[in-house]
């Protein structure tokens, strides 16, 4: 989050609104930062992250007058920047089969090492591992990701999820869900296909 | 084999604890790119067809009372003069000359 404190945020605003160009540009120099860590996290193959950071921007401004301040002004340009990223993953062309020979030697270990090993505790490679759950969750639809992106990664409650996405309680829960059961579809097949 | 719920589980755990990014700095130039932009762009194509629409909306409210407003004396006397009509020009009492 930045910080709201030392940066005049309302008279940033105020400025903005009454067509400040400077002012402008503080804020966008304010908030990059925090844009910039939401399209990372939901757009891991980095597709010109600059200009998806670029629509969000003109997004926020376009709809300025729309801001009432009822909720802080970072959870609305946070749900702003999300439904952008939504827009983008849907736009991206669907992925070919997941295949084991897709993953680099180490991502393919770390696969191995979750699928077979029972009790070992979690694997070391964190890195590894990230790409790899980038990978298996690149093969959901944008919000099957999102909201498993959401809750087991970033270990957000369903309550921040439904702020952040506009959608209820319930239905974070049902897509949740059937997000699971397409990953649980997806292990299965590849502990069938196995290492060639 | 591990039940592919728990793999999931200690994937995401292990990918959880991979090392942040490093903090952003914004782009040279974007900042100033951006607020240019912003604050020159024209109103967005869909917010001008909300507004036509709105407008379009409000003048075929006008149009329709504005019309029922100039064929009040139908609706009023439409069923006087339908009555009148039967009555005078029935063809049938023509015929039979009953009147």
């Amino acid at each position: 989050m930045p910080d709201d404190e030392a940066f005049d945020l309302a008279g940033c605003l105020a400025r903005v609104r009454a067509q400040d160009q400077t002012a402008a540009r503080d804020l966008v120099g304010h908030l990059y930062p925090f844009v910039i860590r939401i399209v990372r996290s939901h757009l891991p193959r980095r597709v010109a992250e600059e200009d998806l950071a670029q629509d969000i921007f003109l997004k926020m401004f376009t709809r300025l007058d729309q801001y009432q301040g009822n909720v802080p002004f970072t959870h609305w340009v946070s749900r702003i920047a999300v439904t952008t990223c939504i827009d983008q993953l849907r736009a991206q062309k669907r992925r070919p089969e997941f295949r084991w020979a897709d993953l680099a030697e180490n991502e393919a270990e770390m696969l191995d090492h979750v699928l077979a090993d029972e009790n070992a505790s979690a694997p070391d490679d964190a890195l590894a591992a990230r790409e790899l759950v980038n990978k298996l969750l690149a093969q959901l639809n944008p919000e099957d990701q999102l909201v498993l992106r959401l809750l087991d990664l970033e270990q957000k409650t369903i309550r921040e999820i439904s702020a952040l996405t506009g959608w209820n309680g319930a239905l974070v829960k049902v897509r949740a869900f059937r997000a699971r059961r397409k990953l649980h579809k997806l292990f299965t097949a590849l502990q069938r296909k196995e290492r060639s | 084999m591990n039940p592919p719920d728990k793999a999931w589980q200690r994937l995401v755990t292990a990918a959880r604890r991979a090392p942040a990014d490093a903090p952003a700095s914004v782009p040279y130039g974007f900042a100033t790119r951006v607020a240019a932009q912003a604050l020159t762009q024209p109103a967005p194509a869909g917010l001008s067809l909300e507004r036509l629409a709105i407008r379009a909306l409000g003048v075929a409210c006008l149009a329709a009372v504005l019309g029922v407003a100039a064929n009040y004396s139908v609706f009023t006397n439409g069923s006087a003069e339908e009555e009148a009509f039967f009555t005078t020009d029935d063809p049938a009492a023509i015929v039979l000359d009953v009147s």
